[in-house]
């Protein structure tokens, strides 16, 4: 016998030796051909088998091995027609597969045996279960991986479609039942997978990267006796829990090799039917809980779920036989437990595969049982316990564990797209703990999102407990919170968010929404000055927009409601005060006025005075700069002339105090503007003295707007000092057209007169061109105004214009 | 018969009774032909006719008498002078006088012992011949005619299996099994090598069939040892636990039946050699003899038709059980041994394991031998050359 290097030869040499080899065969072929013509079968075996030694070498690679294997199977098969052709007519070779087996080597042996016994097979069933037995029995005689692999792919190949695929019977028949089909693949099966697991272990450790390429190449070799088992019609459910499957776990639980239990455990669920994998998950799960420390069992496990719940979805539309199966079997609660039966085995699963796998787990739930939160909050449950065992808090928000984890929450709000169902859940706050800060605020942020895309409401104080504790990470302070800066600008725009969500914390039943408001309020007030800035605002708007609707409602004791929310609303706006703001509670003291003015509660006087005097006291004590208070001043100014509620008794000092705070505002511009503004008061503002209606006290919106004057003329800009006479022109304009009889045409054209005196004294810039320009605009209306005098306007008549 | 070319010169003819329908055996001859001879069995008659015609019609032969011998012989091709007969009849056809026309004579040698098979070795040859001679006083006339015999056993008594643990210390065990420990020659021998241990890289295994002809007695003992059939039975490397099926057909090889001390002249042993290769071209073997047999044929019960279509490969396929032969060997197939700790747990539900509760007659406790390992790397062994 010719002795073969033990290594496989350089690549080099590969063309050469399958091109010398392809040679060989090709010859060999051409004479076993020209035998057969001549009947010469004796011959034909001859060159046959010299044909079939070329399979014996051990310088190819698989690939190589692969081709040179086709190529001589191909040729086999003009052998196989011949003899069947004979067998056919008649001509039965006596003893041809004894006679096959006088070949010397066993590799050409068994590859005419297979070839001879297939031929005896398909002329005569009677022999087939026997001679199936033999064959897959007598190819172990080939313990080269390479060459058994090829040699029990041959057999498999010849058998594929005589194998007996009749349902058992008790007679005993030659012919062979499916029961002996099932046999004989597995059989073959596990001795190919054997093989192909020792190629793992032979010759250098240096050499595994290369030799797993090649196995990996081979592997379809030994799956395909998987999918010939899957062909077999008459394996039936029965046969597949009994017989099937435990044969092929069995094989794939010991061979101990991770390459092979992991490609072997996806080949049973590509290529058994759902139905099958339904009724036999216990089984299969198990023994994936056996499988080697290195194989993926989380990729098994996963593309199982995968297909079961596309599988459910299916029956779900088509209805069925499936349907029925599934409602037999309880898919989760046996997945649930199987998965948790691996996790507890595996301890060297990576806690990522671990939340992987409970990832999967609701993929499954939600696809198939998409009613079923409870199996959701059992997986975030089990999820908790694991990380609880592992001893795992503050998932780094890098690390791999943590970014299943925010898979396996975001999926839930992804499906639902509900926050509320979320809330439902009562272990995934708890699961949620488990990620570190970072992690929480962007998943906090996440939901946010979701929240507001979907408008979703929160209607009750409990769920708005929940929801803001859940968002906590955004609502307070942690203490694990990173130290150093607090990016403002990021800040902003999660509060932002969080502001937007509390617009959606709202109930239809108001005594309901007052709840909310309360708890929310407890809740925000806890984030600190500058969250509270942007997140108690829209909480005050909706507290006004309560009021409004307890007005509407007017139910029995809707008026002492109100005066308890207006209370929530100071104790709100207070609190912002205490957070060292200003601007804002007096903005929001002024809308809570002229909210409170509205709706007109009993007392409601005294509230909007204090309210009032808030919104001033905040003007005296904390606002400085000018412009500030000069805002500040116009929207008081404004506020106070809205509201109608005060009595002579409170409404006087308010608008004293604003002409007196106007009149002493800093720059003379600002005092000018101020003064004019406050002569609204006197003007359009109401009171309950004036029975709610305008007051109409000309005389001392003459006085304010005189005064405006003076203040204006002792402005050194002469620019500012037209620019404000403009101004007052519009007033005085204003208030002659409102009809104040304080306000004559006299005084109207003093201020024209001097505006057109000073104005061409200034010099040419962009203020004076839009000073002019203002001026030219009044002109032009008091112009129209004296062309066509309306009916019952006050005349314009003497204006010089 | 005529030296000098003149006076009478007669041909004998031998004519066998039944010749046209008896069997035929093929016997090798001396220089390694094969002739196929008539066959005979122990105890047989052999009779039949002698036919005598003159060269020279009308002239007359003298002669000093007549006879035909049944002769069994050895013959050692180291010691041509000697031959051993071990039969020798004779009996008379003419008394001395003159033949005058031709002759026939009619011969009867009845129930004749024959108790040695006819066969042709390489220093030895055993052979079964008649012999007519005309005795004259020159030159005797002299004609030979050799026949085949085999000689027929029943069944053996007794036929264990031969079944032995053999190995290596730390390196190679096995256990191999072969089926019977006595073998007729168209038999299958079906066993089964399971590895208990290995570690050594094996690159194949095969069994041969090693014939030994001793010849002589004490000094003058000679031993031929020929190698009748290499066959291979694994390729590649089995780990342990591994169960690999030996079948051999016998009926494709030259057998004889095994023959012990045959009139003391000479034995033809039989021996199965297991031979593993390691990669380094090291061989591991075991010898174990087996004992071969003629069984007694059974009438033929196969059709004519299909023999018609197989007539090139008679010569190689076995005669007997015809009827069986599509399936070959399937119920004698092998089991597992009891104690063998396979790790194949796929067979662990094989029917055929229940069988294995009536464990075969072997001693259970099969000792443990050394198997040989050969000195040197192979490389120049001339059976690795092949």
């Amino acid at each position: 016998m010719p002795t073969t290097p033990p290594q496989i030869s350089p690549v080099e040499d590969q063309e050469k030796y399958l091109q010398d080899a392809l040679g060989v065969v090709k010859a060999q072929a051409f004479h076993m051909k020209r035998a057969l013509d001549k009947n010469k079968l004796m011959d034909a075996l001859k060159n046959a088998s010299a044909m079939l030694a070329e399979l014996r070498t051990s310088l190819l690679s698989p690939k190589s091995y692969y081709e040179l294997y086709m190529a001589i199977t191909d040729e086999l098969r003009h052998l196989e027609l011949y003899l069947l052709d004979e067998f056919q007519k008649g001509r039965k070779v006596t003893d041809l597969y004894e006679l096959v087996q006088y070949a010397g080597n066993i590799v050409p042996r068994l590859y005419l045996l297979i070839t001879v016994g297939l031929v005896y097979i398909k002329t005569n069933y009677a022999l087939r279960r026997d001679l199936l037995k033999d064959l897959v029995e007598m190819c172990r005689g080939v313990q080269h991986p390479l060459r058994g692999l090829f040699l029990r792919n041959y057999l498999l190949q010849c058998t594929r479609n005589v194998l007996p695929d009749a349902a058992d019977t008790d007679v005993d028949t030659p012919e062979g039942t499916v029961k002996d089909s099932v046999d004989f693949v597995l059989m073959n099966f596990a001795e190919m997978n054997k093989l192909w697991v020792r190629m793992q272990h032979q010759g250098h450790s240096r050499e595994r990267q290369h030799r797993e390429r090649e196995r990996e190449e081979l592997k379809i070799l030994v799956g395909t006796n998987l999918v010939r088992l899957s062909q077999l019609e008459s394996v039936t459910l029965e046969k597949y829990q009994k017989l099937v499957l435990p044969g092929i776990l069995e094989q794939v639980v010991s061979c101990r090799d991770a390459i092979a239990q992991e490609y072997l455990m996806e080949c049973i669920i590509q290529v058994f039917p759902d139905e099958f994998h339904i009724k036999t998950l216990n089984p299969f799960l198990k023994s994936c809980a056996e499988l080697e420390a290195g194989v993926n069992v989380k990729n098994i496990v996963i593309s199982l779920m995968e297909r079961l719940a596309s599988f459910s979805q299916r029956a779900d539309t088509q209805g069925g036989e499936g349907a029925t199966i599934l409602q037999q079997v309880q898919l989760f609660e046996v997945f649930s437990d199987q998965v948790a039966s691996i996790i507890t085995t595996r301890q060297y699963l990576p806690p990522e595969d671990m939340i992987a796998l409970q990832v999967a787990l609701v993929n499954l739930a939600l696809k198939c049982y998409p009613d079923r939160i409870d199996y959701i909050d059992k997986v975030m449950l089990t999820s908790v316990e694991v990380f609880q065992r592992l001893g795992l808090e503050h998932l780094e928000s890098s690390s791999l564990v943590s970014k299943e984890l925010q898979k396996l929450l975001k999926i839930p709000l992804d499906n639902y797209n509900n926050l509320l169902i979320i809330l439902k859940l009562k272990h995934y706050a708890g699961l949620m703990q488990h990620l570190d800060y970072t992690g929480r605020k962007l998943l906090s942020i996440y939901i946010l999102n979701n929240a507001l895309d979907n408008e979703t409401v929160i209607p009750t104080q409990e769920e708005t407990e929940q929801a803001l504790n859940l968002l906590s990470p955004l609502v307070n302070d942690k203490e694990e919170q990173p130290l150093g800066e607090v990016d403002l600008e990021e800040l902003a725009e999660e509060q932002c968010l969080l502001a937007r969500f509390i617009h959606q914390l709202r109930s239809n039943v108001a005594d309901d929404q007052y709840l909310i408001l309360t708890a929310a309020r407890k809740i925000l007030g806890g984030g600190g000055p500058q969250r509270m800035k942007y997140t108690l605002p829209p909480l005050l708007f909706q507290a006004y927009l309560l009021a409004y609707k307890y007005k509407e409602l007017k139910d029995e004791k809707w008026e002492k409601k109100c005066q308890k929310i207006f209370q929530f609303c100071h104790s709100t706006i207070t609190a912002l005060v205490k957070a060292e703001l200003a601007e804002l509670p007096l903005r929001l003291f002024l809308q809570g006025a002229l909210a409170i003015d509205q709706i007109g509660f009993e007392n409601h006087e005294t509230v909007a005075y204090e309210f009032m005097s808030q919104a001033f006291s905040l003007y005296e004590d904390e606002i400085s700069d000018s412009k500030a208070q000069l805002a500040a001043i116009t929207l008081i100014v404004g506020t106070l002339e809205q509201i109608s509620c005060f009595s002579e008794e409170n409404s006087d000092p308010l608008r004293t105090q604003c002409a007196l705070a106007a009149s002493k505002l800093l720059k003379k511009p600002d005092q000018c503007r101020g003064v004019a503004t406050c002569s609204h008061l006197f003007w359009s503002g109401k009171s309950l003295a004036s029975n709610r209606e305008e007051t109409h006290d000309g005389k001392r919106v003459v006085e304010c707007l005189k005064k405006g004057l003076r203040i204006a003329k002792q402005c050194m800009d002469v620019s500012v000092q037209v620019q404000l006479f403009v101004e007052l022109l519009n007033h005085y304009i204003y208030f002659f057209e409102k009809g104040n009889d304080q306000v004559s045409v006299q005084i109207l054209n003093q201020v024209i007169g001097k505006i057109k005196e000073e104005l061409p004294n200034l010099e040419n810039s962009d203020e004076t061109e839009q000073i002019t320009k203002h001026f030219n605009n009044t002109l032009e209306h008091l112009r129209s105004r004296l062309e066509t005098p309306d009916a019952d306007g006050v005349s314009y008549e003497g204006l010089e214009v | 018969m005529s030296f000098f070319g003149f006076g009478q010169s007669a041909e004998i003819e031998i004519y066998l009774d039944g010749q046209e329908s008896r069997k035929t055996a093929e016997v090798k001859t001396e220089d390694g032909k094969k002739e196929r001879l008539l066959l005979y069995y122990d105890g047989e008659t052999v009779s039949g006719k002698v036919n005598i015609s003159l060269k020279k019609p009308g002239s007359k032969l003298e002669h000093q008498g007549i006879k035909i011998e049944f002769i069994g012989q050895i013959e050692m091709f180291y010691d041509r002078g000697n031959h051993h007969e071990f039969i020798s009849l004779v009996k008379e056809l003419a008394r001395p006088g003159d033949m005058i026309a031709h002759t026939s004579y009619p011969f009867e040698f009845s129930c004749v012992e024959k108790p040695f098979e006819v066969y042709t070795g390489a220093n030895v040859r055993l052979r079964y011949y008649l012999k007519v001679t005309i005795i004259r006083r020159l030159a005797d006339i002299v004609k030979e005619l050799d026949i085949a015999v085999h000689t027929l056993s029943s069944y053996p008594e007794m036929n264990n299996s031969i079944k032995m643990e053999v190995g290596i210390e730390d390196c190679l065990h096995i256990e191999f099994e072969y089926n019977k420990s006595k073998y007729h020659l168209k038999d299958v021998i079906v066993g089964k090598i399971y590895f208990l241990l290995v570690r050594i890289k094996i690159k194949h295994m095969e069994i041969a069939i090693i014939k030994k002809e001793t010849t002589g007695t004490g000094p003058n003992t000679f031993t031929e040892n020929e190698t009748i059939a290499k066959y291979e039975i694994m390729d590649g490397a089995p780990v342990r636990g591994e169960s690999i099926p030996i079948r051999v057909f016998l009926a494709g090889y030259e057998l004889t039946p095994t023959m012990r001390d045959i009139n003391k002249k000479f034995s033809v042993r039989y021996f199965l050699n297991l031979v593993l290769m390691d990669t380094e071209d090291r061989r591991y073997f075991k010898q174990q003899e087996i004992t071969l047999w003629r069984k007694v044929r059974k009438p033929n019960l196969q059709s004519p038709a299909i023999l018609a279509g197989t007539q090139t490969l008679e010569n190689t396929a076995p005669q007997e059980d015809d009827q069986e032969k599509t399936e070959p060997a399937q119920k004698e197939d092998f089991l597992r041994a009891p104690n063998s700790q396979s790790n194949d747990k796929l067979n662990a539900s094989d029917p055929f394991d229940q069988r294995i509760s009536s464990p075969t007659e072997s001693p259970p406790e099969s000792q443990i031998q050394n198997m040989t390992r050969e000195a040197g790397d192979g490389q120049n062994d001339p059976e690795n050359t092949e």
